[in-house]
Parts: structure tokens; sequence; C-alpha cells
């Protein structure tokens, strides 16, 4: 085991410049997926939340839209959106919207009906109950809806691999192409600790934000 | 609690069951024609196969024949590259499977390439015989080796016939291959021999899993060169160039049956039927059935395999 992980550290040493130019793109691709799928996610589940009715059938639509596999999702949009970092940036979208969503969504549902009809009663707006009580009171929540999809959008970014994409997949698709241990540890490995960070740090400021708002109340 | 959890865990264990029931080959279902009755204590012969059309295509044509001599088989094909496919024949999970004679020499006995079809066979039978006690067959003389290809018009639009003349352009034209390729001992090789730039299979190097999306990109220009197979075929349906190895670099790859020593003599009678079945898959003959795979027609693998050797009176 150490001597497969000092083999892999090797080919690591031997192609450095691959490998960030790999590693580069990966988080670009993830970031990029995370950041379209908040500035969606967000608004989206403020305004279901608000919207009883239709609200829980455009959550279930989106949960439904967690089932598609994004290795068909990819083959799907490839035709349209042709190879490379368009069609996988879609695909790692589409699986990162619902969690935000759903979070969203059931933080916002969660606020006490007695702290908003008391917000309302002080003489406040809508829009100062969303900014001001709402929002405040749900960003637990929230938070953890991105730490979901970023560990999932990390993981999952190795399939742009598959359709001249890049990143970090490259190494996995080769050394399970060339049955070699090695090459496929030099992709898996950083992957796994990017998700691995993604979670850790978000799962923090969760917590971090949870503790802050008992301490409040 | 304890409630829910028992449901979580019946829900997941039924969607795992419909994507497993969802994504089982097709390729693996029994052909619909009654194959001839087998003696029932008879264990069938597993045939298995890489992961490409080619290679299904020929696994195919072997159970069919097979099937008709009256042996029972089962299809185990789609395993993956060739360490799936080997390990899977080493490990005694299929009984034979059909390889490249260059394959053989250079990715799993890890030998230097050899020049002439003959000298490739002997070394590989020489050599699977006493580290794997596994037998090759007589080889088809079609030959699938490594390939270049551009679209006619770009070709032209360059003045690039020969490997040696793309190697002008080498720095700045985008290649398109399997993941493995630029990794590959003979890559390096084909790099060293022809002095290629180092960006061909670096920066410029764009990784595409399979060869539909490949040609698709190639068609599309999102990529300039192509790495192809001889026999792929996409170079006739799509009339693409096939640039010429002009230094004769790339060596000969024929297919043929691998099969474990104890599986055939068990059963002697594999070894004479599909000896009789290799001579009819020649270049043109294997390009026509790749084509009707990969091409608009997207016929079914099994379909074609048994339309042909239905065509040639070699099966009923």
């Amino acid at each position: 085991m150490i001597d497969l992980l000092l083999d892999a550290y090797q080919y690591f040493l031997a192609n450095q410049s691959r490998f960030w130019t790999a590693a580069t793109q990966h988080l670009w691709i993830s970031s990029a997926a995370l950041a379209i799928s908040i500035a969606a996610g967000l608004p989206l589940g403020i305004w279901t939340a608000h919207e009883a009715r239709i609200g829980q059938w455009t959550i279930n639509l989106f949960g439904a839209l967690r089932l598609a596999p994004s290795l068909a999702v990819l083959f799907l949009v490839q035709p349209y959106l042709g190879i490379g970092t368009m069609p996988a940036l879609v695909a790692l979208t589409l699986l990162a919207v619902p969690p935000v969503l759903i979070a969203t969504y059931a933080g916002i549902r969660a606020v006490d009906r007695g702290v908003s009809e008391a917000a309302r009663g002080m003489g406040m707006t809508a829009g100062q109950i969303l900014w001001r009580v709402e929002l405040p009171l749900a960003l637990p929540s929230i938070v953890g809806g991105v730490r979901t999809a970023a560990v999932e959008v990390i993981a999952s970014a190795t399939l742009a691999a598959f359709i001249g994409g890049g990143g970090l997949g490259i190494f996995i698709t080769r050394g399970y192409a060339l049955f070699d241990t090695r090459i496929m540890l030099v992709g898996a490995i950083p992957v796994a600790l990017l998700a691995l960070m993604a979670e850790l740090s978000l799962g923090w400021m969760q917590r971090r934000l949870a503790s802050g708002l008992d301490a409040a109340t | 609690m304890v409630r829910s959890l028992r449901f979580f865990v019946a829900f997941t264990t039924l969607v795992g069951l419909v994507l497993a029931a969802c994504s089982a080959p097709a390729q693996t279902t029994q052909p619909t024609a009654v194959p001839q009755p087998a003696p029932a204590d008879a264990t069938p012969v597993r045939i298995g196969s890489k992961n490409f059309t080619e290679a299904i295509l020929v696994a195919e044509m072997y159970a069919l024949a097979l099937e008709d001599a009256g042996i029972r088989v089962e299809r185990k094909f789609n395993l993956g590259a060739t360490p799936v496919a080997h390990t899977a024949l080493v490990n005694g999970e299929i009984d034979l499977y059909p390889e490249y004679t260059s394959t053989g020499l250079l990715e799993v006995l890890k030998q230097a390439p050899i020049a002439d079809a003959r000298g490739i066979l002997e070394a590989v039978r020489k050599g699977y015989e006493e580290q794997f006690q596994v037998t090759w067959l007589e080889p088809s003389p079609f030959n699938n080796t490594n390939a270049l290809a551009m679209t006619r018009q770009r070709a032209e639009e360059l003045g690039i016939r020969t490997y040696s003349d793309l190697v002008a352009h080498s720095g700045d034209l985008k290649l398109g291959g399997p993941p493995e390729f630029p990794e590959r001992e003979d890559t390096k090789g084909l790099m060293a021999a022809y002095g290629f730039d180092p960006k061909f299979i670096e920066e410029n190097f764009v990784q595409l899993d399979t060869g539909a999306l490949r040609y698709e990109a190639l068609t599309k220009g999102d990529i300039d060169v192509v790495v192809a197979f001889g026999t792929d075929g996409q170079i006739n349906g799509l009339g693409l160039a096939l640039l010429e190895d002009d230094k004769n670099y790339y060596p000969i790859y024929q297919i043929a049956p691998v099969i474990r020593q104890d599986a055939l003599a068990a059963n002697p009678q594999i070894a004479e039927t599909l000896n009789r079945l290799a001579p009819l898959l020649t270049n043109d003959v294997m390009s026509g059935l790749n084509w009707q795979v990969d091409g608009p027609e997207k016929k079914e693998i099994a379909d074609v395999a048994r339309t042909f050797l239905q065509q040639q009176g070699f099966i009923k």
C-alpha cells in the first residue's frame, strides 16, 4: 500500500504540469457549477417557500432531477453543446441546484410562524422580514444544502473527463484503461481530499451559524 | 427512527435493483433463435470480450459459431479494456475472448514489438502458454492497427498525407483519442520515431472516451486529428483520410481467440470451429460490419453478426 502511494507520488512528480492543469480545470468547473446553482437555487428556494401551492410541486420536480444520472445528462447534452467543459458544466449544475433549492425551501419554511407574525406586527415589510428574519434563521440550512451540493459536484466533476472536459477524472479513466492503479490514485486522492475539505469547512460554518442562532434566541 | 431506517434500506435496495436491471447491457441477452440442444451435463463455454464494437462483434460471432456446432455458451461481453478481460481469463471467470496479437505481445507480455505477423503469433503463443496456460487459436487476416485520421478536407487544406507531413503541424493541431493513448509505450515510441511535438499528446490532446464521441468531435472540427483503428467503420463511412504510417512504425494487430487450455481440453471442437471462422474476417469485411453498428443504421451487434455468418453459409 505504501509502495503504491509512493509510485503514485512518483507519477505525480513526473507529470506535474499535466496534474496542475487538470486540478485547475477540476476546481474551475466545480466552482462555476456551484456558483450557478447558488445563484439559481437560492431565489427559486425563497420563491417556492412563499408560494405554498406551487412550492411542493417545484420541490418534487427538482427532487426528481437528482435521480438523473450525471453521465446520462452528459451524453444527452453533448450533441447540442459539443465536447469540452460546457456540457460538463450543464450536467454538474443540474446536479447541484436541487440540494441548494431544497435546503433554502426547508430552511425558510421552518421559520417559526410566530416570529414572522411578530415581525409583521412590528411593521416590517415583506422584504425586511426576508432579509432580517427569514434568511438569517434559514442560513444554517442553506449552508448545509451548499455543502451537499459542493461534495456532489467535486466528486462528479470527474465525469467531465469522459467528454474532453478535462479535470482530475482524466487520471482515473486513464488509470482504469491501463489498469494502472497509481495513475488512478493521482486522480482519486486529490478529488477525495477536495470533497473532504468542502465537507469539513462548510460543515464547520454550518455549525457555527447554528450555534450562533441558539445563542441569540 | 427504526421504521424510517427500514424504509430507507428497502427503498434504496429497490432503486438499486431497478437501476441494475436498466443498466444491464442489451448485448448479453440470449439470441432469440434456438441454439442446438447441448448435452444437459455440459458446462457452458463462457465467452468474454473487451468494451468496443469490434471486440463485441467478433466475440458474438465466436458465440454463434460455437452454438451452431452444438456447444452451449454464456456471453460475458463488454468487460473493459485489455487488463480487465485478460485478468478475467486468467482467473477463470471466462474461458475465451478475442484478443489482438500485438496487444498480447506489448501490453500483456510486455515484450518488444515484432515486425512480421508470423513472428508475433509465435511469440505470444509461447509466452501465453508458459505464463498463463492459455492458447492462441488461428488469427483472422484483418489488421486493426493504430492509425491517425483526419477529415479529407482538413488534410488537403494542410497538405498532410503521411505521419511525416503531420510532424510540422503537430505543435498546433488538436488530437482526440482514448484516455490511455498518451501513456502508452507505443505512443511514446511513435512520438520519438517521427519527432512529433510533445504538445501533441500533452496540452493539445483531448481525451474522449468513446469512438462515437471522437468521430463526432472530428467532424464538428473540435479536434483536427483522431486516433483511429484500421478497421473503424467511420473511415470509409465518413470518408476520412487515413494518414500513412510512412515509417511503418505501428505493429500488426490481428484478432484471434485466446482460450484457457483446460477449457479447450474439455471441448476440443472449439479450436476446429473457430479456426474455420477466422479467415472470413478481412479488413473490408470488418470495417463494413463495424459501420453497420456504429454508422447511421445503428444495428444491433447480435443481428449484424448473425446475418453476416448466415450470408456466408457458416451457420444455419
